[in-house]
């Protein structure tokens, strides 16, 4: 399934469950997410990770409603919670940021410049996050403990990302990267009829549980 | 509009969400170990609550750096996204969240015509954010469940984390950012 029309189908029902109160939608969506992450022959670390993040956020969730609200109320919520990280591992495991992008700039008429600009930014997160640890470690040795509270540690990753994306954007330019102008693709990228029609039967099978339950 | 979103600051608002996605991150121990020791007490939303700044940190310091119509939403859009796939907590609660943060926390400075980029607009985008983010959070967290005094301190603390992060400690990294010229 094309990206973009998957990104919206999860969009839609998670924006779904949100607003509505039903434990059997809730395991069903867990139950297909992860027989598509199996089907996409998942580790079998990354399925641990999944089954185990969530459980502290949703146990709490769970308890706050046991003690301050509803206890059926509390079931749904914490389903709820592996319902989020289910459908978002289902899409972020089949899709790459890549194709989203692509398949976005291409088909929904996203700007160049923000397609290969996030893409550009994205490819820095590793260089992001050594850099952050750097900084942190250079103001230890002077004994400075830098955490999330202090305005330097912001201040100072904010310089090193005016730098960086100095670089990038001239680098892009010098390699004719023309903002505004028409290009051409490499990879062409058509969303198949089909999609649009799985995209249509999902949701539809999202409704009929919604009201049949 | 047209000149502040050119491709250098498209990618500088990026990597701006990105820094505030890896250090919020890096407190994830934080918001566990706070949220494992309110459970028994039934008070787990406010752990939420508490750290709720620091999430929604990446839009008013974008709005304060670039000062233009968009940064805000931008911001969390695109920090959303980045931050899906890097493996966030929440799944695709992620997307949906940072679409409403964007948006909430925009319409603060829209309400002030994008002209006070001073504390009125820091309380302007505290209001907004906090109503907002708070009615989201009553469908999909459940709130509207709990009993109204309940309600009434997670909507203060909830209040206070914002403006202390969005408020406070933007307003911080701006002044040093307006004192060595990077912004004016």
């Amino acid at each position: 399934m094309d990206p973009a029309l998957k990104l919206i189908t999860i969009l839609i029902i998670a924006i779904e469950i949100s607003f509505t109160q039903n434990l059997i939608l809730n395991f069903i969506i867990i139950i297909v997410s992860l027989l598509i992450l199996i089907l996409n022959k998942i580790s079998l670390k990354s399925l641990l990770y999944i089954f185990l993040v969530p459980i502290i956020p949703a146990i709490g969730i769970y308890a706050a409603q046991l003690i301050n609200g509803s206890t059926n109320y509390g079931i749904i919520l914490a389903t709820r919670v592996y319902a989020y990280v289910f459908l978002g591992t289902t899409f972020t495991k089949t899709a790459s940021i890549k194709n989203l992008i692509f398949t976005l700039e291409q088909n929904c008429k996203l700007p160049a410049k923000f397609a290969y600009g996030v893409l550009g930014a994205f490819n820095l997160t590793e260089t992001i996050r050594k850099e952050i640890k750097q900084i942190k470690l250079a103001a230890a040795m002077r004994n400075v403990h830098l955490t999330f509270f202090s305005p330097t540690l912001y201040f100072k990753s904010i310089m090193s990302a005016l730098n960086w994306s100095n670089l990038l954007a001239e680098g892009m330019t010098s390699h004719l990267f023309v903002e505004d102008s028409p290009r051409t693709h490499f990879k062409n990228i058509n969303i198949n009829k089909l999609d649009y029609v799985k995209m249509i039967i999902i949701i539809f099978l999202v409704q009929i549980v919604l009201i049949k339950f | 509009m047209q000149k502040t979103w050119n491709l250098r600051n498209i990618i500088l608002l990026t990597l701006i969400s990105i820094i505030c996605g890896i250090i919020f991150f890096a407190t994830g121990f934080i918001y566990n170990s706070l949220s494992l020791m309110l459970t028994p007490f039934g008070l787990a939303p406010f752990a939420n609550d508490i750290l709720i700044g620091l999430w929604i940190m990446a839009a008013p310091l974008a709005s304060f750096i670039f000062k233009a119509p968009g940064a805000s939403i931008l911001s969390e859009v695109l920090g959303s996204i980045v931050e899906m796939f890097l493996g966030g907590q929440w799944g695709a609660a992620t997307m949906i969240g940072g679409f409403i943060q964007g948006i909430a926390s925009e319409l603060g400075f829209t309400l002030t015509k994008y002209k006070h980029y001073d504390w009125i607009g820091i309380i302007s985008t505290t209001l907004t954010t906090t109503i907002i983010t708070f009615i989201w959070d009553c469908f999909k967290n459940g709130y509207s469940a709990y009993s109204i005094h309940m309600l009434i301190l997670l909507f203060i603390t909830r209040m206070i984390s914002i403006f202390i992060f969005g408020g406070i400690l933007t307003k911080l990294v701006t002044n040093m950012l307006t004192r060595s010229n990077v912004i004016k």
